[in-house]
């Protein structure tokens, strides 16, 4: 009897202590997002904070590497025809939605057909209606084969397909639609699943345990992305000394985009990690070449040489930046001796080619905001080095819509801006290129410069494209219708209790591969 | 009394239809747009006017105004642009939280205020009176979110005693619920006993100058009885009307406050919906706040013969 009871207080024991193991093994995990979310579907009514969250839930056929090449994420692997113009995506076997379905070819027709309806209001859904990513014809080959045909042959579209603000489109299952064919919520292939957003306070997100990770190590938004913590909440904190007070105390634990202000202290702040990893946004001041002042290509390059840009960069960035005045990010595979040419400081250069300009001292107006510090920053040193020269910049500060607004009027003579990643040289350089006439917020307007742009969309040898960019490179630099600066960084400040998270080129947060020590 | 509320209630028609075609028209002039805002710097001209066209946006502004308002008369205020969701419960649900927390400050504020004041009054130009003026016009000047963001380090990471952010409602768990919003309202109570107190120490100072106080003083009323009994009648109404507006104003939002303590407030929406120019959210925002502002002012008026008859006479 004695026997007997000690067995059963013994498995009772087990069973208690199993449960409590059971309950300590569930992890948690906080991250600040300094805005709400403004929807679940991908690349629809979206910013970089619904990227962000989003692509923890869904995935792509195809998915952005830490070196901005495209790699396969739901495709097992991809194949061009000999013409350039038709892909065969092979999907991955065992590779299972959110709900337990598997995944089909059919799932990614079904897909394609809601983001090419136009009332979706997708993203994206421009690029592939028209231009040089048009889609002709997309086919079920088999149950897991699909074939993209195109219009002409694009070295952009695999990269429009991983795109991060097109939600990576992101494949979803006929779940995600309600029965009248409105979107409900997401039901993807992702390392978590949606479980609740509560709308101006968090995002919450549960492992998905039926995962199918890839077998190559995490890389960018390819690779493994097996998540090792049961929930991830994305916790609305807009006030950023708010956010930094709320990680020293442990209500959260990670702060993916640390502002710089906040650097030194969280660099010193006992139990937090700092991460920092070179971004493709790219930060520059827009000169109006049909400003008069900016009109003479002579002022523009005196403007360049009266600003220490060098000097700037490791000011406003606390040293986490290099300065770069190539539209060519410093990360691309295409940043070459060309691009990473410097432009000299020289005040009396300056006063020379501005004097030779027939600038008499006039006021430039430079529009800047403070909604990003280091824009406006940047602005003020620019002034104050200007001035120097002999050259008078007053600052308009605006707040950011309105800023926006002016840029994509091109209403403005100078402007301190902010352009977010590209992640092909082809599109940095479109960013700023095109007609002024149909297209106001472009400040490049040269039409042969445009032609090479349009030319290196089309080709996909490596060693061509490179001769076109440092080709546009010089152009660019002869007509210098803006002042890069610098790429930016994405800074990340996170508990030391937690392992294996990293900051990266897209500047997102990832939250699969990491762990929770202990 | 009857027909003062119906005349006060029908005044305010007019009112609500001007402050909807104001906000209707101004937050358009204004720079900007939410399908720019949308799409960022790499939107092209010809996706922003396709998603404008699908919004309604391309539609002449009258048409919209008119369409926006026949829904509004229906109580549907529309969608939001930001992220979808049907305006008026979402206003609705965000008031509750404001609501809460200015309710809670705005009592403990007054009830400290007042006999505050007229201590200071009563005491007037000695040290106690100086010591509550200085005490009250330092807490006035201080700027709510540096006064919240000392007070969140202080209690939230340095003794630890409350969270740092997140909100919880009152329905999910009250007790939690009081530890999230104890420091934004704490915040707001030390504010607004700053413009409450000047307020009834000013009126009560008045009040103790009239000849019927010197009158009960002379025919030997204890101290104590002449500020409780003779003047706070007189001396609260004046304050009673500043707690209608502070409380109106509050209620319309706390923006500061809530953005510093994270509080998913009405104040954090409206100011969020601005910056994202999500024009349905601001309008209707804007016609909430302007019928909150209405009611509780017309609530106040309807007190205000309580503390003082002549008005009912009149």
């Amino acid at each position: 009897m004695t026997y007997a009871k000690g067995l059963t207080g013994f498995a009772l024991a087990l069973a208690v202590a199993g449960v409590a193991g059971a309950a300590q093994a569930e992890t948690s995990v906080k991250v600040a997002l300094n805005a709400d979310i403004r929807s679940t579907y991908p690349g629809v009514n979206r910013d970089a904070n619904t990227d962000g969250v989003v692509h923890h839930i869904v995935e792509g056929l195809v998915a952005f590497r830490e070196n901005s090449e495209v790699a396969p994420l739901l495709a097992e692997k991809v194949d061009l025809s000999a013409d350039g113009l038709t892909y065969s995506f092979t999907l991955r076997k065992g590779v299972k939605f959110h709900n337990g379905a598997p995944l089909t070819a059919d799932d990614v027709l079904f897909t394609w057909s809601k983001y090419m309806d136009k009332d979706t209001k997708w993203r994206c859904f421009s690029d592939f209606s028209k231009g040089i990513s048009k889609v002709a014809n997309v086919a079920k080959k088999d149950d897991m084969t699909v074939t993209f045909t195109l219009e002409q042959p694009s070295a952009l579209f695999l990269g429009q397909m991983a795109r991060i603000d097109c939600g990576g489109t992101g494949i979803l299952h006929k779940d995600s639609f309600a029965a009248d064919g409105s979107f409900d919520k997401p039901v993807g292939t992702g390392p978590y699943k949606l479980a609740e957003w509560k709308k101006g306070e968090y995002v919450e997100l549960e492992k998905f345990a039926g995962y199918s990770p890839r077998t190559e190590k995490r890389d960018g938004y390819a690779g493994e992305r097996v998540a090792h913590i049961d929930k991830v909440r994305f916790v609305v904190i807009p006030d950023g000394s708010a956010a930094k007070a709320a990680l020293l105390s442990g209500s959260v634990e990670v702060l993916p985009d640390l502002d710089v202000s906040h650097l030194k202290e969280m660099k010193a702040a006992k139990g937090v990690v700092v991460d920092t990893a070179t971004t493709m946004g790219l930060s520059a001041f827009l000169l109006q070449t049909k400003d008069p002042v900016f009109a003479d290509v002579r002022m523009r390059k005196a403007l360049a040489h009266a600003i220490d840009m060098a000097a700037i960069v490791d000011a406003v960035t606390l040293g986490t930046a290099k300065p770069n005045h190539s539209p060519v990010p410093v990360v691309s595979a295409y940043y070459g001796k060309p691009q990473g040419e410097p432009v000299k400081y020289d005040p009396a250069l300056a006063k020379k080619l501005a004097a030779e300009a027939g600038y008499k001292g006039e006021p430039i107006k430079m529009v800047t905001n403070k909604r990003y510090a280091a824009s406006f920053d940047s602005a003020v040193f620019a002034q104050a080095m200007a001035k120097d020269a002999g050259i008078n910049i007053e600052l308009e500060v605006i707040e950011w819509a309105t800023q926006l607004d002016m840029y994509l009027k091109g209403n403005y003579q100078m402007m301190s801006f902010l352009y977010s990643a590209r992640l092909d040289p082809s599109l940095s350089f479109d960013m700023f290129s095109g007609p002024k006439e149909t297209q106001p917020r472009k400040v490049w307007d040269n039409p042969e410069a445009q032609k090479l742009i349009e030319k290196s969309m089309a080709i996909s040898d490596k060693a061509e494209r490179q001769k076109l960019f440092d080709t546009l490179e010089g152009m660019f630099r002869a007509d210098l219708p803006m002042l890069v600066l610098y790429n930016g960084s994405d800074i990340a400040a996170y508990s030391d209790k937690l392992e294996g998270y990293k900051s990266w080129m897209a500047g997102q947060p990832r939250l699969w591969g990491v762990k929770v020590k202990g | 009394m009857l027909r003062y509320l119906i005349g006060r209630l029908l005044t305010t028609i007019p009112t609500l239809l001007l402050v909807s075609l104001s906000v209707f028209v101004l937050i358009r002039l204004v720079p900007g747009d939410p399908i720019a805002l949308m799409l960022g710097d790499a939107a092209d001209e010809a996706t922003v006017r396709d998603i404008r066209e699908a919004y309604g946006l391309e539609e002449p502004i009258y048409i919209q105004f008119g369409l926006w308002l026949l829904k509004a008369v229906s109580g549907d205020l529309g969608q939001s642009i930001s992220n979808n969701a049907a305006v008026m419960p979402l206003i609705l649900d965000r008031f509750q939280v404001s609501a809460a927390i200015v309710l809670i400050a705005v009592v403990v504020a007054a009830a400290i205020s007042v006999p505050l004041g007229m201590v200071a009054a009563w005491r007037q130009n000695r040290l106690t009176d100086v010591l509550i003026i200085a005490g009250a016009t330092l807490l006035l000047s201080l700027p709510s979110f540096w006064l919240g963001l000392l007070l969140l380090l202080l209690f939230g990471l340095k003794l630890g005693w409350v969270p740092v952010i997140g909100y919880v409602s009152f329905a999910e768990d009250w007790a939690a619920a009081l530890a999230y919003i104890a420091l934004p309202t704490l915040t707001l109570i030390l504010i607004e006993i700053g413009v409450l107190t000047r307020m009834a120490r000013a009126s009560t100072v008045e009040v103790l100058r009239l000849e019927y106080i010197t009158h009960a003083r002379a025919k030997g009323v204890s101290e104590g009885a002449v500020l409780l009994r003779h003047a706070l009648p007189n001396a609260f109404a004046p304050t009673w009307t500043l707690i209608g507006l502070v409380l109106g104003n509050l209620l319309g939002g706390i923006a500061v406050v809530e953005t510093v303590f994270t509080l998913p407030g009405l104040g954090r929406l409206l100011v969020d919906a601005i910056f994202a120019r999500d024009y349905p959210v601001i309008q209707g925002c804007m016609l909430f706040t302007a019928v909150i502002y209405v009611v509780v002012n017309l609530i106040v008026d309807l007190c205000y013969p309580l503390f003082d008859p002549r008005v009912m006479s009149e």
